[in-house]
């Protein structure tokens, strides 16, 4: 028997949706083709490799490792190509790298901080990693949440930490086809909540489940 | 909806707040006479004006300084705390 290395945070919940499931960066995935047109879809993306790090000299630590930082607190940049990951900056002095698909950054650099410098340290980054993207996914946000994320200018490339039906959110705001794109990460304790929650509130919109778009 | 600024989120709702208690420095414990410890640690102050609070944004866990007229509930500022020795 084959035990996986990593179980996403909702993998019992998956199992009943159709699909086929293969083993990404050492996680089993439901792969299930997107739809073409739908008004809400939820993707789990908690396969993807992440890092994150944090202290008074996390950010020198990473430009040491070749990376630019954003520079501003609560605020993202993409990650050098051809990576097209993302780091974020979480407030002052702590930082997330999620890899893409294709990308392996993470597990560097956490194999890079297995002996950190003074005032660095690693953040064990189990979350649940969520996408929710489609017409509709203002509508599921003005529901679940006090922000109100029309105001925000995505030129600016903010970061949220905020609240969500009250779990503690990190949200990263973007565009994909005309359409709002967010990214999501939280605790992954609280990641049978978020879900089951969430897609209860998209199967109003007639919102669809997806899993990493392949 | 009551908002609260804070320094690094910006204006957000109060429910994503921890309320820390008044700003009180701390006598030396070597130093200070019994009353005076004793006072530090047991009495507040009670009247209403404008005083500093220690307030935390829990989603990001960032604990801050807020200037509140406590008779009124306004917020004067708001600031980290690194930044309260140079005000």
């Amino acid at each position: 028997m084959n035990t996986p290395l990593r179980l996403s945070p909702i993998h019992d919940l998956l199992q009943s949706l159709p699909g086929n499931w293969q083993a990404i960066n050492g996680m089993p995935v439901l792969t299930v083709s997107p739809p073409t047109t739908s008004p809400l879809i939820l993707t789990d993306r908690s396969c993807l490799t992440r890092f994150g790090v944090k202290g008074a000299n996390a950010a020198d630590w990473l430009a040491s490792q070749g990376l630019t930082i954003p520079d501003r607190p609560n605020s993202w940049c993409p990650l050098p190509n051809p990576s097209a990951g993302i780091i974020a900056r979480l407030g002052l002095s702590e930082f997330l790298i999620e890899d893409s698909l294709s990308s392996r950054l993470a597990p560097q650099l956490a194999m890079a901080c297995q002996t950190p410098p003074a005032k660095v340290y690693p953040v064990l980054r189990q979350d649940l990693a969520i996408a929710l993207s489609g017409p509709a996914t203002h509508e599921l946000l003005q529901q679940t949440c006090n922000l109100n994320f029309r105001a925000l200018i995505l030129a600016d490339r903010p970061i949220l930490l905020t609240s969500l039906i009250g779990v503690v959110v990190t949200l990263l705001p973007g565009e994909h086809n005309g359409h709002p794109f967010y990214r999501l990460w939280c605790d992954g304790t609280f990641g049978n909540y978020l879900w089951q929650t969430l897609v209860a509130i998209a199967t109003e919109f007639g919102g669809t489940i997806t899993n990493v778009e392949l | 909806m009551k908002l609260i600024p804070c320094p690094i989120n910006g204006l957000r709702p109060v429910g994503e707040f921890v309320y820390g208690g008044e700003v009180r420095p701390m006598p030396d414990p070597n130093a200070v006479d019994d009353d005076t410890w004793a006072s530090y640690v047991f009495n507040r102050t009670g009247a209403p004006g404008v005083k500093q609070e220690w307030w935390c944004h829990s989603p990001s866990n960032t604990w801050f300084i807020v200037e509140r007229n406590t008779l009124t509930d306004e917020i004067m500022q708001s600031y980290l705390y690194d930044e309260m020795r140079t005000i």
